[in-house]
């Protein structure tokens, strides 16, 4: 096949690549066809016909996003009949969607009270459409050129617009039916939450029996929306308002780094976020999170002043006495006695001065990220190849044979990193095993669900290298060249007959073998894991055992290969990077190797703490003991909860930078406006170590600051050089100098797009791949898999342990959708399945009401179904639509911080009703 | 999930599990269950997407495309009224408007006791015969309206009760 196609374009010759239709040929060329169904990206379609054009020798008028481009085409886009046929078509489209105002030529000067010459009813004008202005009807109106020789009337379809459901408003009224929403949802998706309803005249965009969106399988990204060309899918929120500016930048709602659209209106208030497409860790795609979470940067209760403690009360006060009240009272309490804890949204200039702060100024190594509470995800990592990164690339998942995914609740915590395994695997079979207690949405997709007992992971995955060993399905090559210790791991797995592996964790030797034989054959394969659930001491082991297997099946250092750790703050993985970590300076520089405090502290004009530091697990324990007396948190954070939160209030001294007057502020001595992710300009880092631009949206409303700067300020105040930081791009050039893998970056090479590390010299082009060169000079050392601990005792008042389960369908079960206060919820009976000999044990059958009580307190009821597949396990699967409709009615101010997880706890069940 | 319930279940799964065919397809699925039961309940539907891996919407999008599935249990009785070409000329609009009087319906549908289907069909294949209608399968042709009528009529009376449930 040749490289390039050389056709003719309107008397034009142009160039295309072998495979393209004319529509995608003529767009790089840019030569404007009109079109509406065809969304770049998707499949072609060919519903709409805007795009029809004349082929010489051909007969009629083909869809150009249908035909594909052939060698010396002569392709015609402006003859008379094509025009002709073209205006036909918009005006069969326009004849059941308003259309008084599409083709009138007044359309850019009218106001929604301005006297219509035509007599278009006010709620047919344009400018009452939600969509108005970002409407791609319209301007391919306006471009194909349709004046007012069409009536004005057109048949309304009166149909009820949906408002009810969470987060969407969809007014099929307006639909043209190109079917982009259903395209977008099944093929980008994998969801098929929406479908094709009824044909011909009255075909229609719908769901199964016009079921509510909450119980069809939506996911509630929003693709649909950013793909829809009219009024017909919107946003609710801000649905009217128009965009003043925007801006491009990164979600801040978790670590896999999307690119986003952000619409800021005249007033400065963030109103819309619409994935990029040519964001490269997203492709467009935005979740739940990233769509519907961000007006927390909008609240009127955020914070424009410092607040001093001053008789127990926290009282408005300037930066000056703010910041000398700190300097007085961080004082005392330099060294060891003193913490920092970064906000997992905090930037990376953010985390780099935080870091700098704690180490030069306070002189304490106890810096981290308040999210990072299992830094053992990429310690484990580094332990055995010394990487402190996913290895690999998001996208390039497209591309595995297979995906392994333990223990992560993927499509809620890391929705888009589901993406492109659910694409793969719906496209073209791409294998997925998923290791997981609970029940969560990959399970639907994987091929293997090996469900173990909770706490016996390690095992589980020590069986899977015990099969693949006996077996011998290893990588030979890759082994021999490129690890060492392969007879120790042999030999530790000596006592992991499977046998005994099911016996331990209750999933059956085929499974097993059956996991192996698959991860084994089917290369590349990937390795995704968030280590939920996962008890703190087994998880470098079970880290350790991943590692194991990638390596053994030389899935290391090769294209959609390797392991990804799901890290859960946004920019945990820069804040590592840039040393706010306890026991790492900049560029992952050990903090207890001399020779690398005496570099990084020549580089600060200081000397550095050589005492370890507490990671955020230790500072709250610390604080606990009286060991930690004063801390500076920045943000809120979803791992402070009630435990911790007593913790913090037991500091002597603590200070909070905060968007809002959260439970944290509240116990501070001092708290410090910060600004919000909008406000901020900088940098986030994501897991898969791309390095990519916060850019600001909006203007500080007051006096509220970002972390770096009210830091820099602090240690001016506070006497000590080095932070005299003009801007963010300074303190990132600053960062960048000191450490190898973003030496090749700025703030105006990010502004050209993200880039991920290691990128040693400006004209680098980053590396999605580490270790493609192979694993450095030693070989990577396997680690041998300890034998299965004895399960935890659970409190013998609770002692059954309870999988909780989240998933977009379920279509077996019998549920009802009501209206409370105008929005849709889903009313249902939940189920908890528990296994037969523990139902005969509590004298439990089938049908029974149960009350499942955990040791939080928290009771729900379920009916007792006896499916359960081990004893002592019982699990209740809910659906993603009952968490969606609590999400919309949430009134924090910040609701997606604090999206409840699925963690498996202790419960007893108490009967309280017989079948 | 009550008796009743995962009864229709097992009667919809037994449908779609014996087709005939080497291989199934939605559209298949679809078909056997409504040969089976007359209509599609909900359960059907998510029972087709379970059997063929694809959503319930998947599944709605076939079913809906297709005007011969009906959603609703059918009456007790069927009755069609042909309205092709040649019934057409031969009066048949006379008949359906007589039938739907005596249905008391104004289009295609159930009557509210859920006693008799209404359908047109656009030929049932004996336009020798015409105008002709079929009830319950059978043909009768050279209709005229008196006719039609006592036809229909005397469904209803041969059949006063209608209370009771279809497929369920």
């Amino acid at each position: 096949m040749p490289d390039e196609i050389t056709f003719t374009i309107d008397g034009v010759q142009v160039k295309a690549k072998p495979g393209q239709t004319i529509l995608q040929a003529a767009i790089d060329a840019g030569v404007y066809i009109p079109y509406l169904c065809y969304f770049p990206g998707m499949k072609p379609y060919g519903a709409c016909r805007a795009c029809l054009v004349e082929v010489e020798g051909g007969r009629g008028a083909p869809a150009s996003c249908t035909t594909p481009v052939a060698p010396n085409m002569v392709v015609k886009s402006d003859t008379p009949l094509v025009k002709a046929l073209r205006k036909g078509v918009l005006e069969l489209l326009m004849s059941e969607h308003p259309h008084g105002c599409l083709s009138c030529h007044r359309i850019e000067l009218c106001g929604p009270q301005d006297i219509c010459l035509r007599h278009v009813r006010v709620t047919d004008r344009c400018v009452v459409c939600p969509k108005n202005e970002r409407c791609e009807l319209k301007d391919t109106v306006r471009l194909v050129g349709i004046s007012m020789e069409l009536p004005t009337s057109y048949n309304y379809r009166n149909l009820p617009i949906h408002t009810q459901d969470p987060f969407y408003d969809r007014d099929y009224n307006l639909c043209i039916v190109c079917a982009r929403c259903v395209r977008a949802c099944d093929e980008l998706r994998g969801d098929d939450a929406i479908c094709m309803v009824e044909r011909s005249g009255k075909a229609l965009v719908g769901t199964s029996r016009g079921t509510s969106l909450l119980e069809s399988g939506c996911e509630f990204c929003g693709a649909c929306i950013d793909v829809c060309p009219v009024g017909a899918l919107v946003e609710r929120d801000y649905k009217w308002e128009k965009a003043a500016h925007s801006v491009y930048t990164t979600c801040p709602n978790c670590a896999v780094g999307c690119q986003m659209k952000l619409e800021v209106d005249r007033w400065q208030r963030v109103i819309r976020a619409v994935g990029d497409w040519n964001g490269e860790a997203n492709h467009g795609q935005l979740c739940y999170r990233g769509k519907f979470g961000l007006d927390f940067a909008n609240k009127a209760e955020q914070l424009h002043y410092p607040l001093v403690r001053r008789d127990g009360r926290l009282v408005e006060a300037t930066w000056e006495e703010a910041l000398d009240v700190i300097a007085q009272g961080l004082a005392p309490h330099k060294g060891e006695a003193y913490a920092l804890l970064a906000s997992p949204r905090s930037t990376n200039e953010d985390a780099y001065v935080a870091q700098k702060f704690a180490r030069t100024v306070m002189g304490s190594n106890s810096v981290d990220t308040s999210t990072d509470s299992r830094p053992e995800l990429v310690l484990g990592l580094a332990d055995m190849l010394g990487v402190h990164a996913a290895t690999g690339s998001t996208w390039q998942l497209l591309g595995a044979r297979c995906t392994l995914v333990v223990n992560s609740n993927t499509t809620e915590d890391h929705n888009v990193m589901a993406v492109p395994i659910k694409q793969a695997h719906r496209k073209n079979g791409q294998k997925v095993i998923v290791v997981d207690p609970r029940e969560v949405e990959l399970t639907r997709y994987a091929d293997l669900w090996l469900r173990p007992r909770p706490g016996t992971e390690v095992a589980l995955i020590g069986g899977i290298l015990r099969a693949l060993l006996d077996e011998s399905l290893e990588d030979k090559d890759f082994v021999y060249k490129s690890c060492e210790g392969i007879e120790e791991l042999t030999r530790s797995l000596a006592h992991l007959d499977l046998v005994r592996v099911e016996g331990v964790t209750g999933v059956p030797q085929a499974s097993i073998r059956q996991a192996a034989r698959l991860f084994a054959k089917e290369r590349p394969g990937a390795i995704l894991y968030a280590l939920d659930n996962v008890a703190s001491e087994d998880r470098l082991a079970l880290v350790h055992a991943l590692v194991d297997l990638a390596l053994l099946t030389g899935n290391v250092g090769k294209p959609s290969s390797g392991l990804f750790p799901l890290r859960s703050g946004t920019n945990e993985q820069g804040a590592w990077d840039v040393g706010c970590a306890p026991s790492f300076l900049p560029g992952y520089r050990p903090v207890a190797d001399a020779a690398a405090r005496d570099e990084v502290g020549k580089a600060w004009g200081a000397s550095l703490p050589s005492a370890p530091g507490l990671g955020v697990r230790s500072v709250l324990a610390g604080l606990r003991e009286g060991r930690v007396k004063a801390v500076q948190v920045i943000g809120d954070s979803p791992t402070f909860d009630a435990e911790a939160l007593d913790a913090l209030s037991q500091a002597q001294f603590l200070v909070v930078h905060e968007h809002f007057l959260s439970d944290l502020a509240k116990r501070a001595n001092v708290v410090l406006p910060l600004s919000t992710f909008a406000q901020a300009q900088g940098s986030y880092t994501s897991l898969e170590r791309r390095v990519q631009l916060v850019r600001r949206a909006r203007s500080a409303r007051a006096e509220e600051q970002p972390a770096w700067r009210a830091l820099a300020q602090l240690a001016q105040r506070m006497g000590v050089k080095g932070f005299e930081y003009q801007d963010p791009g300074q303190v990132f050039g600053e960062l960048a100098a000191l450490m190898p893998a973003y030496r090749g970056l700025s703030h105006e090479r990010l502004s050209k797009g993200g880039v991920q590390w290691p990128c040693p010299e400006e004209g680098h082009s980053g590396t999605p791949v580490l270790l493609a060169e192979g694993l450095g000079a030693g070989k990577a050392k396997l680690t041998p898999v300890e034998s299965p601990k004895a399960p935890r005792e659970s409190p013998a008042e609770y002692p059954l342990l309870l999988a909780p389960g989240r998933v977009l369908a379920q279509t077996q079960r019998e549920m009802q959708v009501v209206s409370v206060e105008g929005l849709n919820r889903v009313q249902r009976d939940e189920v908890v399945e528990l296994h037969p000999s523990d139902a005969a044990a509590l004298g439990v059958a089938a049908g029974d009401m149960l009350e499942v009580a955990a040791t939080s307190g928290a009771r729900i009821r379920a009916v007792a179904s006896l499916t359960g597949q081990l004893p002592g396990v019982v699990s209740i699967t809910t659906l993603f639509g009952q968490l969606a409709s609590q999400l919309q009615a949430s009134s924090a101010p910040d609701r997606m911080l604090r999206v409840p997880g699925l963690e498996v706890v202790p419960v007893r069940l108490e009967k309280v009703a017989a079948s | 999930m009550t008796h009743q319930q995962s009864a229709l279940r097992e009667r919809i799964r037994q449908a779609i599990t014996t087709q005939p065919q080497s291989f199934s397809t939605i559209l298949s699925s679809l078909l056997a269950v409504q040969d089976a039961l007359g209509w599609l309940p909900e359960e059907a539907i998510e029972e087709v997407a379970a059997h063929s891996g694809g959503t319930v919407n998947d599944v709605w999008a076939v079913a809906s495309f297709y005007t011969n599935f009906r959603f609703t249990p059918p009456g007790r009785h069927v009755v069609e009224v042909c309205w092709g070409p040649t019934c057409h000329l031969k009066g048949a609009q006379a008949i359906l408007d007589e039938v739907q009087r005596a249905l008391g319906l104004e289009h295609e549908g159930d009557t509210s006791d859920g006693g008799v289907s209404l359908k047109y069909n656009t030929c049932l294949g004996a336009c020798s015969q015409g105008p002709v209608i079929m009830v319950d399968h059978a043909i009768m042709g050279n209709m005229t309206s008196a006719h039609a009528h006592e036809a229909v009529a005397r469904l209803d009376k041969s059949d006063g009760n209608h209370a009771s449930q279809h497929g369920a």
